[in-house]
C-alpha cells in the first residue's frame, strides 16, 4: 500500500470513529428512555440476564388513552394546523410582492421578519402577561391564542423557506414572462408562482410542527394546556407512560419530516431546515 | 414602507396584515415590557435596570452566559465537524435525510422529551449511570450531576450540535472542491490547505453559527425547567419572576431582565448578520 | 524527448469506463490538447496524471520516473482549472504567491517571481483585487499565473476557458498560447472545442469512448484522419460515394482522385471531401437547389439540398459566393486543385 493511500486510510477511520461517537451520543439517551418506558425492571435490579425480560408498550398505552392527553393533542393538532395556516396566510403574499415588485425592500422586509428571534418565548411571556393578560383576559383564556404567537416564532424560518423558494424559481423573470403573454395577476399566482412554491411551504409546515411540537416555556408559563405541558404533568404521576409518549412524540415527528425531506430530495429540491 | 404603500395597491394589501400582526403581538408587548423596565414604580429611572445586573440577578446572566458559551463553542466544534465529516459522503443513501430530518427535530422539537431521556440516560437511576458504576465509576464523584453546570452542558448539546449541523451545512457545501484540490496540486498538504483557505473561509458562518448557539442556549427554559436545574440561570430567574407571589415593585425586575436579553440578542443578531453578509461575499461567484 | 508517458491507463467510475487503454507520449515543451465529446475520458486522464484519480492500471512516467503513488502536492504540476478556483478569501497576488509560500520560497524571490507573473499576464491594475471583484477572463489570467509561478514540470489545463464569453475566450485562449511558448513549459490542455484545440496546439489528441483515437498536428488531423469518427469529428464534412478504378485511382463526383489512406479492400467507399473543396455550378439542370448562403467575411458557407446527397456544405470565396441567390440550380462538383481524398470503408459507420 502506498503512502497516500494509507494517510486516505487512517483519514476514513478516524471519521467512522467520530461518527459511531456522535451517532452513540444521540441514540443512547433514546434507547436509555426507550428502556425505561417500554421495560419494566428497575434499574437497580437490571442485569445481563434480564435484558429482554419485562417488555411491554403498557406505559404507552395508558399515556395514548389518559383523556388530559388526548384533549391535549388534540389542542396541539389545533395549534400547529392554525400555526401554519396563519404564517402562510401573512407571508406568502408578502414574500411574492416583495419579490417580484418590490425586490429593493427585502433586505428590509427579511431584517423584519427576523424581529420574533429576538423576543423568544421566554422574553415575550413576561410581556404577554403585562399586556393581554390585563388588557384582554378574555383572549388569553382559549388554549388557541398561543397560535398567533406561535405563528410569529415560525415566521423566521419560513421567510426564508419562501424567499430561497422564490429566488430558485426566478420568480420575477417567470411573473414577467407570464404577464407579458397576457395573464392576469391572479392568474399568475394561481398557475404560475404558487405551484412553484409547494416545497417551500411543506418544508416550513414541517419546521412549523415541530416547533409546536415542542414550544413548552410560553405555553406553560401562561398556564396553557398542550401536548408538551401535559406530557410533563403526566410524567409527574407515570413516569413510564410520560417518558414513553415523549418518544413517541419525537420519533413520529422525525419520521414524518423524514419523510417530508426524502420526498423533497426526489425531486432535486434540497432541504434547508436552518431555522434561524 | 413609503415606497411598498405609495400608489400600490397590492404592496397595501400584503404590508399591512403584516405589520399589524407583528405589531400586536411583538412590538406592543415589547415595548411595554421595556416601558415598564425603565419606569419602575410609575416614574423614570434606571433603578430596575441596574438592581436586574446586580445580586442573584447578576449572577443568573454570568451562569446563563458560561452556559451558553460552553454548550456553544463545544456543540459548535462538533456540529462543524459532523457537517464536514459527511460532507460529500453518498453512502449509505439515507444518511443526509436521516441527518437533516433528525436534526430539524432534536434542535426545534427537543426540551421536555430530551430532558426525559437524559433524565433516564445520566439521572440517578440512568442507564449511563449505571453502566459507569458496573465499571467502577461513580460519576457523582467527580462532581457532574444533571442539573448542574456540566450535566447541562452535556445535555444542551443535544440539541446545539444539530443546530449548528443544520447552520453549517450550506456553508460546508460552498466550499468548493477544485479549491483543495488547486491548494493540493500548488503544494499544500491537507493541513496546509485547512489552514490557509478551508478554515479562513468557514470562519464568518463558524462564529455566526456559534452566536447562534448562544442565544440559543441562553433562552432555552424547557429542558432547565423540567431538569429542575439546581443552576441559577436567567429563563429560570423569570420564571420565579413571575410565578411567585413577588413583593410588590419586583414585577419591574422581571421587565428589566427580559429587556436585557432583548439586548443582549439583538447585539447578536446584529454581529450574525454582519458575519453572514462577509460569509456569502466569498461564497459568491 | 518524452518527459510525460502515460501506458495503458485504465479508470472505471462503478460501472462505466471512464478511460480504457490510454496510452500517450508528451514531448518536453510541447502544448498537447486533449479533443473530445464530454465522457470521452479527457479530464479524466487529466485527473489521473495530477494525482486527483488513482488510475486502475496502467504506468505514468514522468521523466522516465513512475510517479503512481505521489500525492498531487509532490508531483510539481501547475493546474489551472475550469473555474471558481481561485482562493476567494486572498487578492490575485496571495493567490499568486500560494504555491510559492507553500514550497517555502521567502521574500525577495518570491516576490520577485509574483511581480513577474502579474507582469506578463498584465494584471497590474488587478493585483490587490480579490476574486469577486474581477471578470471571468482576469481570474483566469490569475489562475494562469499562479499554475506557472511555481515553474511546473507540466502545465496542466482542465477546460480553462470555457466559462467565458466568446470574445475572452479568443484572446486569453492566445495568450496562454503565447506565455507558453515564451517559458516553454509543457503543457496539456483539455478541451471539448475544436477550434480552441487546433488553433493553439503543436499536437491534438482526439478522444473517444476512453481511447486516444489519434495524436497529430492539427493539419494532420484535418487532412489525413486516421478515422471517420475523426473526420467527423474535427471540421466539417460531406460524404460521398467513391467508386474504385481499374487503375487503382478512385471517383467521387465523376473525378478521378487519388486515395490518401485507402481502405484495405472493396469497390466502393465513402469519400470525406471538405466544404471547401466544393464548387458549385449554376445550371439551370443542376440537381442542387441552394437552400441558404451564410455570409462569413471573407468566405461564405453555402448549403445545397441535393436530392442523392443530402444537404451538403459548400465554403466559396465570398466574391464568387456574391453571384449565387436562394432557390439556385445548381450543379455539385469538386474543384479542380483537388487531386486527393481521403476514403473510409462503407462498412464503418
Amino acid at each position: 500500500m502506498t503512502s497516500q493511500a494509507a494517510a486516505q486510510k487512517r483519514s476514513h477511520i478516524f471519521r467512522a470513529a467520530f461518527l459511531i461517537l456522535i451517532a452513540g451520543y444521540f441514540a443512547l439517551p433514546l434507547l436509555a428512555m426507550a428502556r425505561f418506558a417500554f421495560q419494566n425492571v428497575p434499574m437497580a435490579l437490571l442485569t445481563p440476564e434480564k435484558l429482554l425480560t419485562g417488555w411491554s408498550a403498557a406505559g404507552l398505552q395508558t399515556a395514548l388513552t389518559d383523556p388530559q392527553i388526548i384533549s391535549a393533542t388534540w389542542t396541539s393538532i389545533q395549534i400547529v394546523v392554525l400555526s401554519i395556516i396563519l404564517n402562510l396566510v401573512i407571508l406568502v403574499p408578502l414574500a411574492i410582492v416583495t419579490e417580484v415588485r418590490n425586490p429593493a425592500l427585502r433586505p428590509i422586509i427579511t431584517a423584519l421578519t427576523l424581529l420574533p428571534w429576538v423576543i423568544p418565548p421566554i422574553a415575550l411571556v413576561v410581556g404577554v402577561a403585562a399586556t393581554f393578560r390585563i388588557a384582554a383576559p378574555w383572549f388569553l383564556a382559549s388554549n388557541l391564542s398561543l397560535v398567533p404567537f406561535y405563528a410569529l416564532w415560525a415566521m423566521p424560518f419560513t421567510y426564508r423557506l419562501l424567499d430561497a423558494g422564490l429566488r430558485a424559481i426566478n420568480a420575477r423573470t417567470l411573473y414577467e414572462a407570464a404577464r407579458g403573454m397576457g395573464a392576469s395577476f391572479p392568474a399568475v399566482m394561481l398557475r404560475v408562482i404558487l405551484p412553484n412554491m409547494r416545497s417551500s411551504m411543506i418544508a416550513s409546515a414541517a419546521l412549523t410542527t415541530a416547533l409546536v411540537l415542542g414550544e413548552f416555556a410560553f405555553a406553560s408559563l401562561l398556564l396553557k394546556s398542550t401536548l408538551p405541558t401535559e406530557m410533563v404533568t403526566f410524567e409527574r404521576s407515570d413516569p413510564r407512560g410520560g417518558l414513553a409518549l415523549a418518544l413517541f412524540v419525537m420519533v413520529f415527528t422525525a419520521v414524518i419530516l423524514g419523510l417530508v425531506v426524502r420526498a423533497m430530495r426526489r425531486r432535486g429540491l434540497t432541504f434547508h431546515a436552518s431555522g434561524v | 414602507m413609503g415606497a411598498f404603500l405609495r400608489g400600490n395597491r397590492l404592496g397595501l394589501i400584503v404590508a399591512v396584515p403584516f405589520s399589524a400582526f407583528i405589531g400586536l403581538f411583538l412590538i406592543y408587548p415589547s415595548l411595554v415590557v421595556l416601558f415598564k423596565a425603565l419606569t419602575p414604580g410609575g416614574a423614570f429611572g434606571l433603578s430596575a435596570m441596574t438592581r436586574a445586573l446586580s445580586g442573584t440577578y447578576r449572577s443568573g446572566f454570568i451562569n446563563s452566559a458560561w452556559l451558553s458559551l460552553a454548550s456553544a463553542v463545544i456543540g459548535g466544534a462538533i456540529g462543524l465537524a459532523l457537517a464536514l465529516a459527511v460532507k460529500g459522503m453518498t453512502r449509505p443513501r439515507w444518511l443526509h435525510t436521516i441527518l437533516d430530518s433528525w436534526s430539524a427535530v432534536a434542535s426545534q422539537l427537543g426540551g421536555v422529551p430530551l430532558a426525559f431521556a437524559f433524565i433516564a440516560t445520566i439521572g440517578t437511576q440512568g442507564l449511563l449511570t449505571k453502566l459507569l458504576m458496573q465499571l467502577g465509576v461513580d460519576p457523582a464523584n467527580f462532581g457532574l450531576s444533571i442539573s448542574g453546570f456540566w450535566g447541562l452542558v452535556f445535555v444542551y448539546l443535544y440539541f446545539q450540535i444539530p443546530l449548528m449541523f443544520l447552520v453549517m451545512t450550506p456553508a460546508v457545501h460552498g466550499l468548493r472542491e477544485t479549491w483543495r484540490e488547486a491548494a493540493l496540486i500548488l503544494g499544500a498538504s491537507p493541513l496546509q490547505y485547512w489552514r490557509s483557505v478551508g478554515l479562513p473561509l468557514l470562519l464568518p458562518a463558524t462564529l455566526g453559527g456559534i452566536l447562534l448557539l448562544f442565544v440559543n442556549a441562553f433562552t432555552a427554559y424547557s429542558t432547565a425547567a423540567v431538569l429542575n436545574a439546581s443552576l441559577n440561570i436567567v429563563p429560570l430567574q423569570i420564571r420565579f419572576l413571575l410565578q411567585g407571589n413577588v413583593i410588590t415593585g419586583e414585577e419591574d425586575l422581571a421587565n428589566a431582565i427580559v429587556t436585557w436579553v432583548i439586548i443582549l440578542l439583538l447585539l447578536t443578531l446584529l454581529l450574525v448578520t454582519l458575519l453572514q453578509r462577509r460569509a456569502l461575499r466569498w461564497t459568491r461567484s | 524527448m518524452t518527459i510525460v508517458s502515460m501506458k495503458g491507463i485504465a479508470k472505471s467510475f462503478g460501472s462505466s469506463v471512464a478511460l480504457a487503454d490510454f496510452t500517450i507520449d508528451i514531448r518536453s515543451g510541447e502544448l498537447i490538447c486533449l479533443l473530445g465529446p464530454s465522457g470521452c475520458g479527457k479530464t479524466t486522464a487529466l485527473r489521473i496524471l495530477a494525482g486527483f484519480e488513482r488510475a486502475d492500471s496502467g504506468t505514468m512516467l514522468i521523466d522516465s520516473k513512475d510517479i503512481s503513488d505521489l500525492p498531487p502536492e509532490k508531483r510539481g504540476f501547475g493546474m489551472v482549472f475550469q473555474e471558481y478556483s481561485l482562493f476567494p478569501n486572498m487578492t490575485a497576488r496571495q493567490n499568486i504567491e500560494f504555491g510559492l509560500r507553500m514550497q517555502k520560497i521567502g521574500g525577495a524571490s518570491r516576490k520577485e517571481t509574483v511581480d513577474r507573473m502579474i507582469d506578463i499576464t498584465r494584471l497590474e491594475e488587478h493585483a490587490d483585487k480579490f476574486p469577486h471583484q474581477m471578470s471571468g477572463g482576469q481570474k483566469q489570467r490569475v489562475a494562469l499565473a499562479r499554475a506557472i509561478a511555481i515553474s511546473p514540470r507540466v502545465l496542466l489545463l482542465d477546460e480553462p476557458l470555457s466559462a467565458l464569453d466568446a470574445k475572452v475566450r479568443e484572446s486569453l485562449r492566445d495568450e496562454i498560447r503565447r506565455l507558453q511558448l515564451e517559458i516553454g513549459v509543457t503543457t496539456i490542455f483539455v478541451t471539448h472545442d475544436q477550434y480552441e484545440a487546433l488553433a493553439i496546439a503543436d499536437r491534438v489528441g482526439v478522444m473517444s469512448n476512453g481511447r486516444l483515437e489519434q495524436l497529430a498536428s492539427p493539419r494532420e488531423l484535418y487532412e489525413a484522419p486516421a478515422n471517420s469518427f475523426i473526420a467527423e469529428f474535427i471540421g466539417t464534412t460531406n460524404t460521398f460515394s467513391a467508386q474504385r478504378r481499374p487503375d487503382n485511382k478512385w471517383e467521387v463526383l465523376s473525378k478521378q482522385l487519388n486515395s490518401i489512406i485507402a481502405p484495405a479492400n472493396g469497390a466502393v467507399a465513402r469519400a470525406v471531401i471538405r466544404p471547401e473543396q466544393i464548387a458549385l455550378d449554376v445550371r439551370d439542370d443542376g440537381d442542387g437547389t441552394i437552400l441558404t448562403i451564410s455570409f462569413l467575411g471573407a468566405i461564405s458557407r453555402v448549403i445545397v439540398a441535393d436530392p442523392t446527397h443530402g444537404h451538403i456544405v459548400a465554403d466559396l470565396i465570398s466574391a464568387d459566393a456574391a453571384r449565387l441567390r436562394i432557390g439556385d440550380r445548381v450543379a455539385i462538383r469538386i474543384r479542380d486543385d483537388v487531386t486527393e481524398v481521403v476514403l473510409f470503408g462503407v462498412d464503418v459507420a
